[in-house]
């Protein structure tokens, strides 16, 4: 056959695309389950890193952290609107994509006017609930993001059972200026997390990073210092968790929450 | 042939160097090299897939219509690309969601598409292989020695471990902000070529009259 | 006549220094006026050599330096009397123990003060530049010229009065090899050599190049003082914060304000450009472009207005007093080698400079000054701006010979 026929052109482009396409195929299908594994794990160890039961620097292998996450926390998903639990949900929460939640038709709605750029919202949202010893609920992880000043940050906040006292921040995806606002990954900036409270004694949110050094929690109770010489990005923060903390965000999940365990 | 086979490895590092000389696949060297982890692990797919695309598209040189041959030698590639993207998501997850897009974007890297286009056609698969590994491996020099400089002055590590103490940990180094930012890569990459040819001055283009 | 220090034995050709000839001639010319004549066969020669052009741009700054000076003292004790720290440095401790009070009305006080900070900023900005240009100039074989003088003196007016000695080697360094020597030495750079230097620090160490405890020479962490520009202030508050804030106009004309060492004042940067403009080594076409392009586009946002950003209400008669607008404009976008060389050429240069400026200060939350960027940008287009002339003279002349 003429190499330059129609026939044997055709003919050899649709063989290359099958073996290509069977190649392809088979990889995607043969490492499926491992990745799905990965991209959980990575969630369940920033949840961790978020409580503080767990930090980067403690280096602790794979299987340490997933026999933590195993014990100690467990995927919760509510309703975002009226802050019920969902009970039975239709998909694993595990591997839930809450942004492709929001992105769809059925499972996402338009977001309530915010700072923090956030154009729509899941219907229904994944938490997380840590445990203690006994069993009770210690601690509760919410998923929060938002605008910085480049990019749109991803992090964690965890809360004490009495919704209110900051447990631990943890933000694992960003693309803020390196050594300016990129300095949320700092340990140290972390560290002055705990202990400050989220909401005021009106149940309004009312925790946000300052210009500046705030002190103790005992003396600013509200503030966090601000990231040095990143005015935008600390701005984000604040915004970010007015509004996740507010009632286009978690606060009546929270509310229900604090009737059910008082 | 043996000679031969040398220079087609060996060559590609200094006399014939795919981003110092023909400045090709900068885009990815500028993206990935702000560690030594995704640069090695760049380094290493980029290599591994040059290598092998020109195995097969040497295997079918004499079988691939020239009306088709770029969209032929493309499509190998890429499927070469999403496998090994594949591989990077399920056995080094981490490294892989840093390097997020860019290992897809090996798809574009013109070393593949030159190498296979320029050198697999004429040659027999397996110094087409051998040049494949070279090219590659002059690609990871270059992204090696970037990564190097831009990991130890940007944040004072070297694969993740903490070399030079810097201030927010306490120490003394204050990391050079300007390292992590992609601009860094064009200065290292321009000094490291101003070596290059001041060293092998041959290298050097003559002006276009 | 066989004199054993005949320099022609010592450093010419074949003799035991020849390596070191530059900085031979570079000694002979600036301190006498060398005998030789031109041998060859072209006999233009114009009073205004390279030394003298650069000597006027040195004049030229001279206010811009002395009120720097006298401004960094000046913050410093102005913000110590309202609360502020002394800073825990070297220069504190000098101060105290020459014995002068921490007082801004006091002139000499301030002015030694600013003076310790100063004084170190450019001796290391010489000593690093300029070895570094001897050294190119010893490796390829040329004579050593006063291009850096002007870097000399422009570098250390454009950073932060409290940035770290270090810091200022390695910004020179980066300058005068990336900027100047990669391209070929003076008069072949593509970007202004001092600003490239700025641009590289900004980049590398934001943290002691922006931000609002840089400014001043003194601790202002605490309650009470601010030590925030007044273009950081308008750039969150808008014309509002700058019509209530502690700063007048008049202020930030004269310079009175906090900011990078020279460009405080607008005053002493316009004196310059008489200086500039008067012996036509500065060119006011740029410098008008420069005005045009800022009153166009501050008019253009003042109009447009924003509900979200305040900056945008700024005019600009207060655009032009803040931050680096007017040094820039003056020293900086004159720049004869980075900057466009067709008469036409230069108005769209400078408009454009102006234009950006405006932009980059008001629509980009992440860097609250544009002068730098605008100018550096601009450098990038100055070759591409000339081209356009001339193909447009081409064209038109073309067009008059076919008619």
């Amino acid at each position: 056959m003429q190499r330059d026929s129609v026939t044997y052109i055709v003919g050899f482009a649709a063989v290359v695309c099958i073996v290509c396409g069977l190649m392809v195929s088979s990889a995607a299908v043969a490492l499926k389950t491992q990745q799905t594994a990965n991209a959980a794990f990575d969630k369940q160890r920033n949840v961790l890193y978020a409580t503080g039961l767990a930090s980067p620097a403690a280096g602790l292998s794979r299987e340490q952290l997933e026999t933590i996450y195993d014990e100690r926390v467990k995927p919760v998903v509510i309703d975002l609107k009226s802050g019920d639990v969902v009970d039975s949900p239709s998909f694993d929460p595990a591997t839930y994509d809450m942004d492709k939640a929001a992105d769809g038709a059925d499972t996402g709605m338009p977001a309530p006017e915010n700072s923090s750029s956030i154009q729509r919202l899941p219907k229904e949202a994944v938490i997380y609930q840590v445990t203690g010893e006994g069993g009770e609920v210690e601690m509760i992880v919410l998923p929060i993001k938002g605008y910085g000043l480049w990019s749109t940050l991803y992090g964690f906040l965890a809360l004490d059972k009495d919704t209110t006292t900051v447990r631990g921040i943890t933000y694992y995806k960003h693309g803020e200026t390196p050594g300016l606002g990129g300095e949320v990954d700092n340990p140290n900036w972390k560290a002055k997390w705990p202990g400050r409270k989220a909401y005021n004694d009106q149940w309004q949110p009312a925790l946000q990073v300052i210009k500046g050094q705030a002190g103790p929690p005992s003396s600013a109770p509200h503030q966090v210092d601000g990231l040095s010489g990143a005015s935008i990005t600390s701005r984000g923060v604040s915004n970010m968790l007015h509004f996740w903390l507010g009632d286009g965000g978690f606060a009546p999940y929270l509310a229900k929450f604090r009737e059910q365990h008082s | 042939m043996a000679t031969n086979m040398k220079s087609t490895l060996f060559d590609p590092l200094f006399e014939n160097n795919p981003i110092a000389l023909q400045v090709l696949g900068i885009c990815s060297a500028l993206a990935v090299t702000t560690k030594m982890e995704t640069a090695l692990v760049m380094a290493a797919a980029v290599t591994l897939v040059t290598a092998c695309s020109n195995f097969a598209v040497s295997l079918l040189r004499n079988m691939i219509p020239s009306s088709i041959r770029i969209i032929v030698q493309l499509t190998i590639i890429a499927s070469l690309v999403i496998v090994a993207d594949q591989v990077l998501k399920a056995y080094v997850y981490d490294i892989s969601k840093q390097l997020s897009v860019f290992v897809g974007l090996i798809i574009t890297n013109c070393i593949l598409m030159g190498r296979a286009e320029g050198f697999a056609m004429q040659n027999p698969p397996v110094l087409s292989f051998v040049d494949g590994i070279g090219n590659g491996l002059g690609y990871s020099m270059v992204l090696v020695c970037v990564a190097f400089i831009r990991e130890l002055l940007g944040s004072g590590k070297l694969l993740g471990h903490s070399l030079i103490p810097t201030v927010n940990e306490g120490g003394w180094y204050q990391p050079n902000g300007l390292m992590v930012t992609s601009a860094a890569a064009f200065f290292i990459i321009g000094i490291f070529i101003w070596a290059l040819r001041s060293w092998k001055p041959y290298q050097i283009e003559s002006d276009e009259a | 006549m066989s004199n054993p220090l005949d320099p022609e034995k010592l450093f010419g050709k074949g003799a035991p220094l020849e390596r070191l000839y530059p900085l031979f001639e570079a000694t002979e010319t600036i301190v006498l006026t060398p005998g030789k004549v031109t041998r060859g066969a072209s006999h233009v020669r114009d009073a205004l050599d390279l030394k003298r052009m650069m000597i006027t741009v040195v004049v030229a700054l001279v206010p811009a330096i002395l009120f720097g000076i006298y401004n960094i003292g000046y913050q410093a004790h102005w913000a110590i009397e309202h609360g502020a720290e002394p800073l825990d440095t070297w220069q504190t401790q000098l101060f105290q123990l020459i014995g002068l009070q921490l007082r801004s009305d006091s002139i000499l006080s301030c002015f030694t003060h600013g003076l310790l900070y100063y004084l170190p900023v450019m001796i290391v900005t010489g000593a690093i530049g300029g070895n570094l240009e001897a050294l190119f100039a010893i490796i390829r074989k040329h004579e050593i010229n006063e291009g850096f003088l002007v870097t000399w003196m422009l570098f250390p007016l454009i950073l932060p009065p409290t940035i770290p000695l270090w810091q200022v080697g390695l910004g020179i360094a980066f300058a005068v090899i990336i900027a100047k020597e990669i391209f070929g030495g003076t008069g072949m750079n593509i970007l202004n050599v001092a600003l490239a230097g700025r641009a590289f620090l900004f980049f590398a160490y934001p943290a002691q190049m922006s931000g609002d405890k840089v400014w001043i020479a003194a601790d202002t962490r605490v309650d009470g003082v601010s030590g925030a520009t007044a273009l950081a202030n308008a750039a969150v508050g808008g014309l509002q914060a700058l019509q209530t804030g502690t700063v007048t106009w008049w202020d930030a004309f004269l310079g009175f304000i906090p900011g990078s060492v020279g460009e405080t004042s607008t005053l002493a940067a316009l004196l310059g450009a008489v200086v500039l403009i008067a012996t036509g080594v500065g060119s006011w076409r740029i410098m008008a472009g420069v005005v045009l392009g800022t009153i166009f586009s501050s008019g253009l946002l003042n109009l447009i207005g924003s509900s979200t950003n305040a900056f945008f209400d700024v005019p600009f008669w207060w655009h032009m007093v803040l931050g680096g607008w007017a040094f820039g404009m003056v020293f900086m976008a004159t720049d004869p080698v980075s900057a466009a060389h067709s008469l036409t050429g230069k108005y769209v240069y400078g408009f454009f400079i102006g234009l950006l400026v405006v932009l980059i200060r008001v629509v980009n939350p992440a860097y609250p000054e544009g002068m730098m960027l605008a100018i550096l940008f601009m450098n990038l287009f100055a070759a591409f701006i000339d081209y356009w002339i001339v193909q447009a003279n081409i064209k038109r002349r073309a067009a008059r010979y076919a008619a």
